[in-house]
């Protein structure tokens, strides 16, 4: 599986096709590619990449994959099974 | 790009359809409420209704915070965003919602400066930008939002800057709930509680529906999958006489939520004694506003708002859909009068609304004769 199956295996939102941004529950899972103070640049599952605030999940880390919204990571997501 | 994965595996979503039907006892009427407008766009998109008995009906909540927001608190952001001094930011929806004299983006064509922004925080690079306009943010939505709003206003304190205000409208998720559940026009058995919104609150916050009403609550992903094992794992809770609160939703969604997000926002928020809704009134501490150390960034000081109430238009019946009494197709100026194009009703506006959802995804014809049937 590569990383972006990976992504798009968490979920089917992008950057580009987030739902309704205004709607509270607009969550976008995407994957940590650099790091620079409280700002990190992440690619969704589409390769999409955008300037993420990571202040409310640090420490965020390279790799991790975290639930976006409206340019705040709000959450980290850990893969797990469906059953 | 490909996004066919194991959340839309057809054969998946046959054997969960194939175990809730057979959990559905005949004759008994299940009534389930998604809360959340995301789960309802899920549920008409992915025609998640048709994989479901006749016994399980799907009622949608107030989850949509375009849809809850009254009309006076639309019109008191467009007088913010008519002051010439002002650069209005907000939401791509909020643009359209209809305000009791047109919506922001009638005025943006009037001449006034009204910007769309994707997050809060682009609404202060813009204040960055122009330190010589006064640069405000109109701030709606549940718990998954204002936690943005709170950390670009903790950016915004830590630079100083003195140019950038927030109109606050983020609203809770709780007390709306509790309304619907203390409300005699409504008859649930269980709830679909909302993703995102856990993510930031938990799944703490909801047992006060099995302990104090006796409902059980499945907090769900957004994926057809993620809401067909939900209505399952309620299923086999009212099968097996159990009522708790489940968390579905395990990848995103720890039980004690992000404590991170909510220590922000505990810092720069407080609870309103009262906020008015669409459709549901005025309920106690059911919305945020800036606290006292967050004065010098709080629009609504800084602009003087009255506070103004503006009743809906007669033919809207937004608040009863939004309180799961109607269902859309049942409106009077439902896909008339109020469409996507030109809406009347807030529902009508956001594509997370049960009004537009039904529109671009229902079955028209095919809702009105099986409402008309049921009565």
């Amino acid at each position: 599986m590569t990383m972006q199956d990976e992504l798009a295996s968490l979920g089917n939102c992008t950057l580009e096709n987030d739902g309704c941004i205004t709607c509270s529950d607009a969550g976008i899972p995407v994957r940590v590619v650099s790091i620079e103070g409280d700002d990190a640049i992440c690619e969704d599952a589409a390769g999409n990449r955008a300037e993420i605030a990571v202040e409310l999940v640090a420490p965020a880390r390279m790799g991790e994959v975290l639930l976006t919204h409206g340019g705040v990571a709000i959450g980290k997501i850990v893969a797990e099974t469906q059953t | 790009m490909k996004y066919v994965d194991e959340f839309r595996n057809a054969d998946l979503a046959r054997a969960v359809s194939a175990e809730i039907s057979a959990l559905a006892e005949p004759g008994r009427h299940y009534k389930i409420m998604e809360v959340c407008g995301g789960h309802t766009h899920t549920i008409y998109r992915h025609g998640i209704k048709d994989l479901l008995p006749d016994q399980v009906e799907l009622v949608h909540g107030p989850g949509c915070p375009v849809c809850v927001l009254p009309m006076g608190r639309v019109d008191e952001g467009i007088s913010i965003a008519e002051r010439p001094e002002v650069i209005f930011t907000c939401f791509g929806d909020m643009m359209r919602v209809p305000g009791s004299r047109g919506n922001l983006l009638e005025v943006k064509a009037e001449g006034a400066d009204i910007r769309m922004v994707y997050s809060p925080l682009d609404a202060l690079r813009i204040a960055r930008e122009n330190p010589d306009r006064e640069v405000v943010f109109y701030a709606i939505g549940f718990e998954t939002t204002a936690p943005s709003t709170a950390l670009t206003l903790q950016r915004a304190k830590k630079e100083d800057i003195e140019n950038f205000t927030v109109f606050c409208n983020h609203v809770t998720i709780v007390p709306p709930v509790r309304a619907l559940l203390d409300s005699p026009d409504l008859r649930l058995d269980a709830f679909i509680g909302p993703g995102h919104v856990s993510t930031v609150i938990g799944c703490r916050p909801y047992e006060f529906m099995p302990a104090d009403y006796g409902k059980p609550c499945v907090v769900a992903g957004f994926e057809p999958l993620d809401l067909m094992q939900s209505i399952l794992m309620l299923m086999r809770q009212l099968d097996e006489g159990r009522c708790e609160v489940e968390n579905q939703y395990g990848r995103a969604v720890l039980w004690e939520g992000n404590l991170q997000a909510l220590k922000a926002m505990s810092e720069v928020f407080e609870l309103r004694p009262y906020f008015e809704w669409r459709g549901l009134g005025f309920i106690a501490q059911s919305a945020l506003k800036l606290s006292a150390s967050y004065a010098d960034f709080d629009a609504e000081l800084r602009y003087s708002t009255p506070g103004v109430r503006v009743a809906d238009p007669k033919a809207c019946q937004c608040g009863e859909v939004l309180k799961g009494v109607l269902k859309p197709p049942e409106c009077k100026v439902f896909g008339t009068a109020c469409t996507p194009e030109r809406p009347l009703g807030a529902l009508m506006v956001s594509s997370e609304g049960a009004c537009a959802a039904y529109y671009n995804f229902g079955r028209k014809s095919f809702e009105k004769v099986e409402i008309g049937s049921r009565r």
